[in-house]
C-alpha cells in the first residue's frame, strides 16, 4: 500500500484540477495553480480525506468488485454443477470390486461398496455392541461409520442394498472367483459359479474357463436376439397387417353399412386373409420354440454368499465378470460395454437398467421437429413485425405480449397443448381421417407432433426477439444500396437483409433449441411416456409416425430418479442420463453454432 | 453559423436564385419545379427550381443540413423509406413526373444509379455485387451477366484489379476499390443518371483522385449529380454547381464562373470559407 501512495497522489491532482477550475468562480477558492502548489507542499489533511473518497467512488472500484464477484460466483456454480454431473456420470459404469464382509455374528454380506457415511447410532443400537467398539464410538463423540453395499440378488434377499456398520464388521475381504452377474430380470446377482451346463453337459464352477463362458454367453445372446427379432419384427409385422386389414374392413363398414354387398365381400376377404396371416404365427412360434429348446441346454447355476443356489439360462444374463480378478483393461472393457448398452439398448426393469436409446431418439427427434416448426414461424413473424408493420402503439403492445409469453410457466403450455392440439385439433383430425380407428385415438392424444408444436409455441418468443434484433442490426446502408439498385422491398429483405441477419437468427434458434430440449413439464402432458412400445420411426409406411407417444431423456431422469422402486439404485442412472442429456444438447448447439460461424465468416471476411 | 435574426433579415434575398448554368447540347435531364419537402413538421426544401443538364456533372454544395442530400435522395425517391414525409412541386426525369402514381418506384430507381457516402458492397462475391441489379430483374443468362459485369467493372476502372478474383468476397477489397465497385454496381443496369452522395468522404486522397478521374470519364455516357462537402472537388469535377443554403437554392451556375465570380453574396461567403 505504501509504495503506491505517491502515484495515487499524482493521479488525484490531475483529476482534481478541472473541478477546482469550475468551482473557483462560485466559491472564491484559490486559483488552480495555488491549489496545486499548496497540495504538493503541505496538503491540508481534511481535504485529502474528502478527495480520496471522491476518487474512490469515481473510479467505481466497489462496482467492479461486485460485477467481478457476481461473474465469478456464476462461473463457479456452473463449473461445480458440470463437475458434479460429469464425475458422477463418468464413474457410474466403472466396475467396482465385490467385497465380502464377515460380521461379528457370523453373517456374511457380499456386494459392491456403494457409499460410506458416519452416523450417530441410538442407544438401542449400541446395546449389543462390545465394550471396545463402544469406547471408540464414545471417543468419536458418538459417531460410528457404516458402508452401504449393493448386494443384488433381489429375488433371494428381497432387498438391493445393505448397511454394514463398522463396529459389527469382523473382516472385509475381496475374494477371487466371485462374479458380478447382470441379469435381464431381478437386477444383478453377486455370487460364485457352481456349475455351467453347456449343451446338456455340466462343468463344475472351478473348472469353467472365462473364454468358454463368454463364448457360450455370446451364443446365448445371439439366440435371445433371434427370438426377440422374431417376436418384435416378424410377429409385429403380421399383427400390423392384420390390424390394417381390420381397419380396411371397418372403413368399408363405415362407408357402406354392415348389410351392404361391399361389406360382405370385404369381410370374406378379411377373414380369409387373417386366416392366412395367422398361419404365419404358427410357423414363427415353432421357430421360437426350437430356439428356446436349444437355449434350455445352456444354463448356469450360481450360489450366493449364504449358499443359496439360483439356476439361470445363459441367455438371461446380460453381462458376467469376475469382479475381483479383472485387470485394468478388463475393467475398461466392462465400462465401455456398459456405455454401449446404455446408448444402444431399450430400457429394462422399469427403466432403471438397460439403455435409453428410445429416449435419445425421442429427445433429438422432438427437438429437431420443434426447430422445423419454430424457425419459419418465428422468423416470418419477426419479419412482419420489424419490416412491414407500421411501428406504433399496436406493434409495441404486440411486442410486449410476445416478450411476456416467454415468462408463462411451461406447464401452462403443456395444458394448452393438450387441450388445443390434442383434444381440439387432434380429435377433429381423427374424425376426418381416421374414423375407422375410433374410439382409439390417433392424433387425439399426446404425441410427438403435438409435443413439438407445444415446445415450438413455448420457444417462439425467443426466436422472434432474436430475429427482430438481428434484422434491426443489418445496416441501413445495405438496405439502401439494394433499394437504389432497383430491388423491391421483398427482394432486399430476401437477398440482403435475411442472409445478413442469419447468424443472429441462428443464435435465437440455438437458444430456443437449448430451452426446448431441456423442457420436461409440458411434455408430460402432451406425449412423453415412461415406456413407449414403439419408436416414432419404423419400417412401416409412412415411416415417421408423429402421432405416437415417445420417450424423453428429461422425463427419464425424473422417472428413474423419483418414480422407481429403488431410488438408491436409480441415482447413478440419474447422473448418467443427465450427463447424456447435457451432452446431446451441447452437441446440437455446437452443430448450430458451427453453421452460424460459417455464415458469420462469410459476412465479416476481411473488412478493410 | 449565422444567428436567427440575420436569417430573417436575409429572407428576402433568398427568394431570387442566381441562375446561370451551362446548357448541355442535349438539353436537361431532370426538371425540378418548385419542389418543397417536409420531414414531418420540419420543412427541408423550400420551392426549389432547377434544370439538371444531360451528360454534365452537377455538383450540389452547401453547409450541413442545407438540404442537398434531401434533394438528391428526392430524385430517386429514396426518401420514401422515411415515415411522415411530404412533398410539393414536381420533379420530372426526361419529362416523366416521378411522383406520378403510374410510375413504379422500382423502375425509377433502375434509371438512377446511386452511390453512397460510405461504400456499401453487399457481403457476396464481387461478381454478384456488380450483377445485383440484373439479378433482381430475374436475369439468369450467364453470358449477359458476365458481359455486364466486365463492362461495368471496366467503366468503373476496377476490372484490371479484380478480374482474376471475381468470385472473392467483395468485403475483402480496400475502401477505394469498394467504392468503385459500388459505382460499377450503380451503372450495371445502364441508368441514365448517377446520383453520388458524398462518394469520397470516406476515402483517402489517392482513392479520391481515382474516383474523380472516373467521374470525368463517366460523364461521357451518364448525367451525374454529386453532393460534396469538398469545394475543391466540386470545382475539379463538375460543370455546373448548385449552392444551397437552409433548404433554398441560392445559386446555380457554371462551376468556373461560380468559383471565380459568384453572383450571390452568400455563395461568395461560403466558398471563401466565411461560414459553413
Amino acid at each position: 500500500m505504501k509504495a503506491k501512495e505517491p502515484k495515487k497522489r499524482k493521479e488525484k491532482r490531475e483529476t482534481e484540477i478541472p473541478s477546482v477550475d469550475e468551482d473557483s468562480g462560485n466559491h472564491k477558492e484559490p486559483p488552480p495553480e495555488t491549489a496545486e502548489v499548496a497540495e504538493t507542499e503541505k496538503s491540508p489533511p481534511g481535504r485529502t480525506g474528502l478527495r480520496a473518497s471522491i476518487d474512490f467512488k469515481a473510479r467505481g472500484e466497489p462496482f467492479v468488485w461486485i460485477m467481478g464477484g457476481a461473474l465469478a460466483l456464476g462461473v463457479l456454480m456452473i463449473i461445480g454443477f458440470l463437475a458434479l454431473v460429469l464425475w458422477n456420470g463418468i464413474v457410474t459404469f466403472y466396475p467396482g470390486p465385490v467385497e465380502v464382509v464377515t460380521l461379528k455374528n457370523g453373517k456374511k454380506i457380499a456386494g459392491e461398496p456403494f457409499r460410506s457415511e458416519s452416523f450417530r447410532p441410538s442407544e438401542d443400537q449400541l446395546k449389543g455392541v462390545d465394550p471396545e467398539s463402544r469406547r471408540a464410538i464414545r471417543e468419536a463423540d458418538g459417531f460410528a461409520s457404516r458402508t452401504l453395499y449393493r448386494i443384488g440378488n433381489f429375488d433371494v434377499y428381497n432387498e438391493d442394498f445393505k448397511w454394514a456398520v463398522a463396529h459389527q464388521v469382523a473382516k472385509t475381504e475381496t475374494p477371487p472367483g466371485i462374479f458380478f452377474v447382470e441379469r435381464r430380470e431381478w437386477g444383478p446377482f453377486i455370487g460364485f459359479i457352481k456349475t455351467l451346463t453347456l449343451d446338456g453337459r455340466s462343468v463344475p464352477g472351478e473348472k469353467v474357463s472365462l473364454g468358454t463362458l463368454y463364448a457360450a454367453h455370446d451364443e446365448a445372446v445371439a439366440r435371445r436376439e433371434a427370438v426377440r427379432s422374431i417376436e418384435v419384427d416378424e410377429i409385429g409385422a403380421i399383427n400390423y397387417y392384420i390390424e390394417e386389414d381390420r381397419l380396411a374392413l371397418r372403413r368399408t363398414e363405415l362407408d357402406y353399412g354392415k348389410k351392404s354387398a361391399e361389406y360382405h365381400t370385404e369381410k370374406e376377404k378379411f377373414e380369409r386373409q387373417t386366416k392366412e396371416r395367422r398361419a404365419g404365427f404358427t410357423v414363427l412360434k415353432k421357430r421360437i420354440a426350437a430356439i428356446n429348446e436349444e437355449d434350455e441346454k445352456y444354463k448356469i447355476t450360481l450360489t450366493e454368499i449364504g449358499g443359496r443356489e439360483k439356476q439361470l439360462r445363459l441367455s438371461e444374463l446380460v453381462r458376467i465378470y469376475p469382479a475381483n480378478d479383472l485387470s485394468f483393461f478388463g475393467k475398461m472393457g466392462v465400462y465401455f460395454s456398459r456405455w454401449g448398452e446404455f446408448l444402444t439398448d431399450d430400457p429394462r426393469e422399469a427403466n432403471t437398467e438397460g439403455g435409453v436409446l428410445p429416449a435419445i431418439f425421442g429427445t433429438v427427434m422432438m427437438t429437431l421437429l420443434m426447430v422445423v416448426f419454430v424457425a419459419p414461424f418465428g422468423v416470418v413473424t419477426a419479419l412482419y413485425l420489424r419490416e412491414y408493420a407500421k411501428q406504433g402503439t399496436l406493434v409495441s403492445i404486440v411486442r410486449i405480449c410476445v416478450n411476456n409469453l416467454a415468462g408463462v410457466p411451461s406447464i401452462v403450455y403443456g395444458v394448452f397443448g393438450l387441450g388445443f392440439f390434442a383434444y381440439t385439433i387432434g380429435i377433429r383430425i381423427d374424425q376426418l381421417f381416421y374414423p375407422e380407428k375410433l374410439p382409439n385415438p390417433t392424433y387425439g392424444t399426446g404425441g410427438l407432433l403435438w409435443a413439438s408444436l407445444t415446445l415450438a409455441l413455448l420457444t417462439v418468443p425467443v426466436v422472434i426477439v432474436a430475429t427482430e434484433e438481428a434484422l434491426a442490426a443489418v445496416p441501413r446502408s445495405m438496405r439502401e444500396g439494394s433499394l437504389a439498385c432497383g430491388a423491391s422491398k421483398w427482394q432486399t429483405i430476401r437477398n440482403i437483409v435475411l442472409p445478413q441477419a442469419m447468424p443472429g437468427i441462428m443464435t435465437g434458434l440455438i437458444l430456443a433449441m437449448a430451452r426446448g430440449a431441456g423442457e420436461v413439464a409440458p411434455l408430460m402432458l402432451v406425449g412423453v411416456v415412461k415406456l413407449a412400445p414403439e419408436l416414432p420411426f419404423d419400417s412401416f409406411f409412412p415411416f415417421l409416425h408423429p402421432e405416437r407417444s415417445f420417450m424423453h431423456l428429461g422425463f427419464h431422469i425424473y422417472d428413474v430418479g423419483f418414480q422407481s422402486r429403488n431410488s438408491e439404485a436409480g441415482k447413478p442412472m440419474v447422473f448418467v442420463t443427465t450427463l447424456l442429456l447435457i451432452a446431446i444438447i451441447a452437441f446440437m448447439n455446437a452443430f448450430a453454432i458451427m453453421i452460424r460461424n460459417r455464415l458469420r465468416r462469410k459476412f465479416v471476411e476481411g473488412q478493410f | 453559423m449565422v444567428s436567427n435574426t440575420a436569417v430573417v433579415e436575409q429572407e428576402a434575398e433568398f427568394e431570387t436564385t442566381a441562375y446561370h448554368p451551362v446548357e448541355s447540347e442535349l438539353g436537361s435531364v431532370i426538371d425540378i419545379d418548385e419542389f418543397s419537402f417536409w420531414y414531418g413538421e420540419k420543412q427541408a426544401l423550400f420551392g426549389n427550381t432547377m434544370k439538371i443538364q444531360k451528360e454534365l456533372v452537377t455538383a450540389l454544395i452547401g453547409p450541413s443540413g442545407c438540404g442537398k442530400s434531401t434533394l438528391l435522395r428526392a430524385l430517386n425517391r429514396m426518401n420514401d423509406l422515411i415515415d411522415g414525409i411530404r412533398s410539393e412541386g414536381k420533379i420530372a426525369i426526361e419529362g416523366t413526373d416521378i411522383h406520378d402514381p403510374r410510375v413504379e418506384v422500382i423502375e425509377l430507381r433502375k434509371r438512377l444509379g446511386m452511390v453512397f457516402q460510405k461504400p456499401n458492397p453487399f457481403p457476396m462475391s464481387i461478381f454478384e455485387n456488380v450483377v445485383y441489379p440484373l439479378r433482381v430483374d430475374g436475369i439468369r443468362d450467364r453470358n449477359l451477366l458476365e458481359e455486364t459485369c466486365e463492362r461495368s467493372l471496366r467503366d468503373a476502372a476496377l476490372w484490371d484489379e479484380v478480374s482474376d478474383r471475381l468470385q472473392d468476397n467483395a468485403l475483402g477489397l480496400s475502401g477505394g476499390q469498394q467504392q468503385r465497385l459500388c459505382i460499377a454496381r450503380a451503372i450495371a443496369s445502364e441508368p441514365e443518371i448517377i446520383l453520388m452522395d458524398e462518394p469520397c468522404s470516406a476515402l483517402d486522397p489517392i482513392a479520391t483522385a481515382r474516383i474523380e478521374d472516373l467521374i470525368a470519364q463517366l460523364k461521357e455516357n451518364f448525367s451525374i449529380v454529386i453532393v460534396t462537402h469538398n469545394m475543391q472537388q466540386a470545382a475539379r469535377v463538375s460543370d455546373n454547381t448548385a449552392f444551397m443554403f437552409l433548404g433554398r437554392l441560392i445559386e446555380y451556375g457554371e462551376t468556373k464562373k461560380m468559383f471565380m465570380n459568384p453572383m450571390h453574396v452568400r455563395t461568395s461567403d461560403y466558398i471563401t470559407g466565411r461560414f459553413g
